[in-house]
């Protein structure tokens, strides 16, 4: 793969403008609500600018990983301070870019304890950028870790229904997660021999056993799987997404749960191909069963907010389904699908956060006739929902094909059970649709006022992005299949 | 006698001669407590002086290298940074404050001798000067029902662990016909294989073991942690683990790294030390008995580290040890300046402290995550450096116990921080005062965890160095 390294450390400027986001909020007086709103719309504003700038300036021809930045940290360790992106890490920068921006945007009415919820929300997003920007295993541990425990407050104190409970079942399960990537890593790098964390290094083919690879792989693919939702390891996630406030619920669903697809990605498949074709079948399974659970389950919910949960269950098993795969389609599916179900979570999350706000309930059979009341905010949820069901024109729905298409080449079987379940989502979501939107108007939620035009920016800028994908798929394909091929050239 | 090389031990004399011309006189706490901060102030600098010193003293039996140099700044730094905390010594009458400093340092001058015994005569007169002193520092406390309470359990258990320790050494001695660790280190390896030997060896290390809290060793901390006075408290889990890992070490690595016996042995003890010591602290209600057993379970960690016994190995154990006098630290300094008059601690009793004083909220959140081993934080760097040379030794399936450890040690430890940052207290609380060189003490402390977690390139290439001694 080559190498691009950078004229201009435009990924670690992404890291620099969160970290002193971070600190200008920390250093700022808690009664300042206003400017450390500002400063952190502005820095996330940065962030969402470079990452666009590099989607644009990345050289599809040249392909390989570009913008590279590299120095020695701890020589003696073999830890070097190692970015750059490629095809699958900028769709997910860009991801990022654009929830935390929107997310920043989305909370800019809250007034409770508003300089801790900033300071740390920044804290989980440097981790994020950094996860999906780093090539050295050290760091992506690091920074998969700290995108995590900032976590647990941001949901004790700001969530609702049943915080304490979700944010501490959330975190322990994501740190055992990370308690099964620390050994997987550590037993890699030992047994190289190579003295290096460096992961291009690392990934020479044959420089691990099939039976150490078997064995890294499983350990990567449950850790990060944890984090994906992998089904029978997602129970923590409906739960969380429930519990979590409207922008954490947006970052966590949204590029949280992309880090643990994208670990498996990076660390599992890059590392251990052997590894990943032999549990393949293992990762189909358990992704069928997710997506047939998560819809299944969904089906029965009272809250908005747990249907949106079991969803996201059901739209990562596709994910896991697409890497199962191991093919060019299904891989640029599921990357593609990270992507779009990223934006439809995040639009999902910020526009009930906002009929929230108003009518303080999100139970299904509170809410009705919200079309009247709200019909602007109403309206975004909406295009949400479709976004989730996979229409067509809309960023998922090209996302859900490839991966669909190509899991009937390989598992004929599975393929047809995750597309009878995918009709199931379509169901309970057009069913949450029908009752939330449509009916009747509510009597006490009348004169509620609707999202006005400023307030509705980030939601704006949502659903444009997801229709821009969704008119012109190619745009996100072209730059995932400089990735995608020559991985899979890269296989034995 | 090169008086130079032995210097940071004659200053720590020096000071404590001081301390106990103040107990002649008049009490008067202000001037002890600048005195004592100004001498250990200064002594920080002669130990970092008189680190390139070497040679060997009183025949052999002391010796002065890079390791024994290092571990007495360690030490030195843990006495000044607990001493930062005495300001207001609450927990003890003010007659006695000239006695707690005098005792505390001669507690650290016989744990720098500790660390710079190969002898086994200068080593337990070592062991045991520091550990009289502290049986003492226990009692201390003013509310003596805790005090006497804590204080005797601490010497029965300490004296017996000492007996025990005493027979090690009579079985060693028997077995090779010498007391010098010099020579030991020749020796042990070639007689390993002699039931003698290891029993011997084992009993041996319990004494040290006790110290750092081992299973089965282990039953003294909590009730010692919540009934001595604040700061001993904050001196017993930094300090004092500091000087009996030094020794721990310097005593493991004598077997030359490959016995088997001992090695199994430890793997034992690390998995129910840190298993005991994290199931427990789940139930505690009092901060400090739940730091007592978190220290417990951080005494597993390090002897994995020391069970590895390969360059790796020690030099993370060299590493975890600063690292946890830091983290220990930090939350001791929370304890003593929330617990303003000297009291217990419960964990509720840490209710609206995000709002009460910030910083130290922050330092406290800092720390626990770095002793659940969370990145950025250097107790991170550290369980990297243990795993890592475990699993160079093969050890996985230890590593991945001690991981479900952590997890689990996650748990209560995000409890205090929910205690911390949650949960409101039932009546509004004051803002706690604290005095700007504590404010700038505790961002130092948040600041060292971070930035040697994040860039560790130095502390290791130290801990590296002193390692290699221990292997020439």
């Amino acid at each position: 793969m080559p190498l691009t390294y950078a004229a201009f450390p435009f990924l670690s400027t992404i890291l620099l403008a969160c970290v002193a986001g971070l600190l200008i909020i920390l250093f700022l007086p808690a009664e300042r609500e206003r400017e450390i709103k500002w400063v952190s719309a502005v820095c996330s504003g940065i962030t969402l600018a470079i990452s666009l700038f590099l989607f644009i300036a990345y050289d599809q021809d040249l392909g390989g990983y570009q913008f590279v930045e590299r120095i020695d940290w701890v020589p003696s360790m073999g830890i070097t301070y190692f970015n750059g992106v490629d095809g699958f890490g900028l769709p997910m920068l860009l991801l990022t870019g654009i929830v935390f921006f929107t997310g920043v945007l989305t909370m800019w009415e809250m007034t409770l304890r508003v300089k801790e919820f900033f300071a740390l929300i920044f804290l989980l997003v440097t981790g994020v950028f950094g996860m999906f920007m780093a090539l050295d295993l050290f760091f992506i541990f690091v920074w998969y870790d700290v995108s995590l425990f900032p976590m647990y407050l941001l949901i004790a104190v700001w969530g609702s229904t049943r915080k304490e409970y979700a944010a501490m079942k959330l975190t322990l399960y994501l740190l055992a997660g990370s308690a099964l990537i620390l050994p997987g890593i550590i037993y890699l790098v030992i047994n190289a021999g190579l003295n290096t964390f460096d992961l291009l290094a690392l990934s020479e083919p044959g420089l691990f056993t099939p039976g150490q690879q078997r064995f890294a792989f499983l350990l990567f693919y449950i850790g990060f799987g944890i984090l994906a939702g992998v089904w029978p390891f997602h129970t923590w996630s409906p739960v969380g997404h429930v519990a979590a406030p409207t922008a954490v619920s947006m970052i966590h669903a949204g590029v949280l749960m992309k880090i643990g697809a994208f670990g498996v990605l990076r660390l599992g498949m890059t590392l251990c191909p052997l590894g990943w074709q032999y549990w393949a079948p293992l990762m189909a399974f358990l992704a069928t069963v997710g997506i047939v659970y998560g819809a299944f389950v969904g089906l029965s919910q009272t809250d908005v907010k747990y249907v949106i949960g079991y969803s996201s269950v059901s739209h990562m098993g596709i994910v896991g389904l697409g890497l199962a795969t191991v093919s060019v389609d299904g891989l640029n599916g599921a990357v593609f699908q990270m992507f779009a179900h990223g934006l439809m979570t995040a639009l999902f999350f910020s526009s009930l956060g906002y009929i929230y706000d108003k009518t303080h309930t999100k139970t299904i059979a509170d809410l009705g006739g919200m079309l009247k009341t709200m019909p602007v905010a109403t309206g975004y949820f909406i295009v949400a929902a479709l976004t989730g069901i996979g229409v067509p024109c809309l960023a998922s729905f090209w996302a859900e094909l490839m991966v669909f298409i190509s899991a009937f080449k390989v598992y004929p079987i599975y393929g047809t059970l995750a597309i009878c379940a995918l009709a199931v989502t379509a169901l309970f979501i057009l069913r949450v649709v029908q009752k939330v939107c449509y009916g009747p108007e509510q009597e006490r939620f009348a004169g509620l006022p609707d999202v006005s035009l400023g307030l509705g920016a980030p939601r704006i800028i949502l659903v444009s992005v997801i229709v821009i994908f969704g008119l012109f798929p190619s745009l996100m394909f072209d730059m995932i299949q400089t990735a995608t091929i020559p991985f899979l050239d890269r296989l034995p | 006698m090169n008086a130079m090389i032995f210097a940071p031990e004659l200053y720590a004399l020096c000071m404590s001669a001081v301390f106990f011309g103040f107990t002649l006189t008049r009490p008067n706490s202000r001037r002890d407590f600048l005195m004592a901060l100004t001498f250990a102030a200064v002594g920080i600098g002669v130990c970092l002086t008189a680190i390139p010193a070497s040679g060997d003293l009183f025949r052999g039996a002391y010796r002065v290298d890079l390791f024994s140099q290092v571990f007495k700044t360690l030490l030195f730094m843990g006495l000044f940074l607990v001493i930062c905390l005495c300001s207001e010594l609450k927990g003890i009458e003010e007659r006695l404050h000239s006695e707690f400093y005098l005792l505390l340092t001669i507690c650290t001058l016989s744990m720098m001798m500790l660390v710079s015994s190969v002898h086994l005569l200068t080593l337990y007169l070592a062991l045991e000067l520091s550990s009289y002193s502290l049986y003492i520092l226990v009692f201390l406390r003013k509310r003596e029902d805790y005090g006497v309470d804590a204080g005797v359990k601490y010497f029965l258990i300490g004296a017996t662990a000492s007996a025990v320790m005493l027979f090690g050494f009579a079985l060693i001695y028997g077995a090779v016909q010498t007391a010098y660790l010099g020579e030991l280190l020749r020796i042990l390896p070639t007689v390993l294989d002699q039931p003698l030997v290891i029993f011997g060896l084992l009993l041996t290390l319990s004494g040290f073991l006790f110290k750092l809290a081992v299973f089965p060793f282990h039953f003294w901390a909590p009730d010692v942690y919540e009934g001595a006075p604040n700061q001993v408290t904050a001196y017993i889990a930094s300090a004092s683990k500091v000087g009996a890992i030094a020794v721990l070490l310097r005593l493991v690595s004598l077997t030359g790294g490959n016995s088997e016996y001992l090695a199994h042995a430890l793997a034992i003890l690390a998995i129910i030390t840190m298993t005991v010591g994290n199931l427990s602290a789940m139930v505690q209600k009092d901060l400090k008995r739940l730091l007592a057993y978190s220290s417990v379970a951080q005494a597993g960690y390090i002897l994995l580290g020391i069970l590895s016994m390969n360059p790796a190995g020690y030099t993370s154990v060299v590493f975890y040890a600063a690292a946890l006098l830091l983290m220990k630290f930090t939350c001791f300094m929370v304890v003593v300046k929330v617990a303003d008059d000297g009291r217990n601690l419960s964990v509720d009793g840490l209710a609206g402290l995000h709002k009460r004083s910030p910083i130290l909220a922050m330092a406290l959140m800092l720390s626990l995550f770095g002793l659940a081993g969370i990145p950025p934080t250097i107790g991170f760097t550290g369980k990297l450096l243990i795993f890592t040379a475990a699993i160079e030794k093969g050890y996985f399936v230890l590593v991945l116990i001690a991981m479900i450890n952590v997890v689990i040690s996650l748990y209560y430890y995000l409890l205090v921080i929910k205690a911390a940052y949650l949960t409101e207290p039932k009546e509004a609380l004051p803002d706690l005062a604290i005095s700007p060189p504590v404010k700038a003490l505790a961002g130092g402390l948040v600041a060292a965890m971070v930035v040697v977690g994040i860039f560790p390139t130095y502390v290791i290439a130290v801990a590296r160095a002193v390692a290699r001694l221990l292997l020439a």
